[in-house]
């Protein structure tokens, strides 16, 4: 893990990695910036040891998460999808690169345990063995997860 | 664009842009296209962050900070509970046995009363009265002295009357010269006495 020593040098350092992690997954630069800036604001006062890379990582697929949860922005960045460029699918679910339409529509149905297993895997493309590196939990318990994600999926795909 | 085989993550294509150190990555990245281009993505990419301002340290909130509220009430309630003791007045002289008893004042000039007057002119005419608690009675000696001298006049004779409000001391007496006089009684009850004043200026 690497050592993120202060707000403004963690700013700086991961800063980009972070902002384009969360337009993979909000498919709009804007938004994506408005949520690292607003992460690192937010953290600011609270700054400690435990912040570390995993961590900002997590919590912006958390920010990015309820952004979609929102009707009104996630109607938008919708509706941008369309006109952005899509990105490289190497990892797909079900044959479908995920997009913010199925992340949406999961984010509805999925909790914040799993949200971060289906991002970790089908957006910033991680191994089943780094995503259990990254959030401190066994491969087991990852498998069951994405197990998990495709049922979801297909019940979603089944109701539409 | 597939991969050849299991994708390297973002996130380590993330770091690998920055140490270029790991030799597994850099030898799938020669073989790989999809790989290849995202790490291209990753290193032409420029992201425009806007500033982090850094808000200034809060002052520390000192203990007593919370306190000031419960201080508030305290002091209110002293104020309110704890009886102060009475500012001496000078017109008022402590009597045992009889109390409190006040001096006043009454001024008639040609006609014209004025209650507790505090300027003299001459032909003024001026009656003293004395308060105190019904029931009872006292002895009240009116005496004036001009300002600057260590001598009194005492322009009415010695009175005993009968305590009450604003009890009219018998006799009028009138103030002359150009400078301040003070006025006062002396009262005595049962060996106890005291002197109640008030001054008067010329106009």
């Amino acid at each position: 893990m690497e050592a993120v020593s202060d707000p403004q040098t963690a700013y700086r350092a991961h800063g980009p990695a972070l902002v384009r992690k969360a337009e993979r997954m909000l498919r709009s630069r804007e938004d994506a910036i408005d949520v690292v800036h607003a992460l690192f604001a937010d953290l600011i006062p609270r700054w400690n040891k435990s912040v570390d890379l995993p961590y900002l990582y997590r919590a912006v697929t958390n920010r990015c998460c309820n952004v979609l949860r929102d009707r009104g922005t996630r109607a938008r960045l919708l509706e941008r999808e369309q006109t952005s460029a899509a990105p490289i699918g190497r990892v797909r679910l079900d044959d479908e690169v995920v997009g913010v339409a199925l992340i949406a529509a999961l984010a509805e149905q999925l909790d914040e345990a799993h949200m971060q297993v289906l991002v970790a895997r089908f957006v910033d493309d991680m191994t089943q063995d780094e995503i259990a590196d990254h959030l401190g939990l066994s491969r087991k318990t990852i498998g069951k997860r994405l197990d998990r994600i495709r049922e979801t999926v297909t019940t979603l795909r089944g109701a539409a | 664009m597939a991969c050849i085989g299991e994708p390297i993550s973002w996130p380590r294509l993330e770091r690998f842009a920055q140490s270029r150190a790991d030799a597994t990555i850099a030898a799938h990245l020669a073989q790989c296209p999809a790989c290849a281009q995202c790490l291209g993505e990753i290193t032409s990419d420029v992201v425009a962050l806007p500033p982090l301002a850094v808000p200034a340290p809060r002052r520390r909130t000192q203990w007593w900070w919370f306190a000031l509220p419960a201080l508030a009430v305290a002091a209110i309630v002293l104020l309110l509970v704890i009886p102060r003791a009475p500012a001496h007045r000078d017109n008022v002289a402590s009597i045992k046995g009889v109390g409190d008893v006040t001096l006043g004042l009454v001024r008639d000039r040609a006609g014209n009363i004025l209650e507790d007057a505090t300027t003299f002119a001459r032909g003024d005419r001026w009656k003293v009265v004395v308060t105190c608690a019904p029931g009872l009675d006292t002895e009240i000696e009116v005496f004036v002295m001009e300002a600057g001298k260590t001598t009194a006049d005492h322009p009415l004779a010695p009175a005993r009357i009968a305590c009450g409000n604003r009890v009219v001391v018998p006799g009028a007496f009138e103030i002359t010269g150009a400078v301040a006089n003070r006025i006062c009684v002396l009262v005595a009850s049962d060996g106890d006495t005291g002197t109640a004043c008030l001054t008067v200026t010329p106009e």
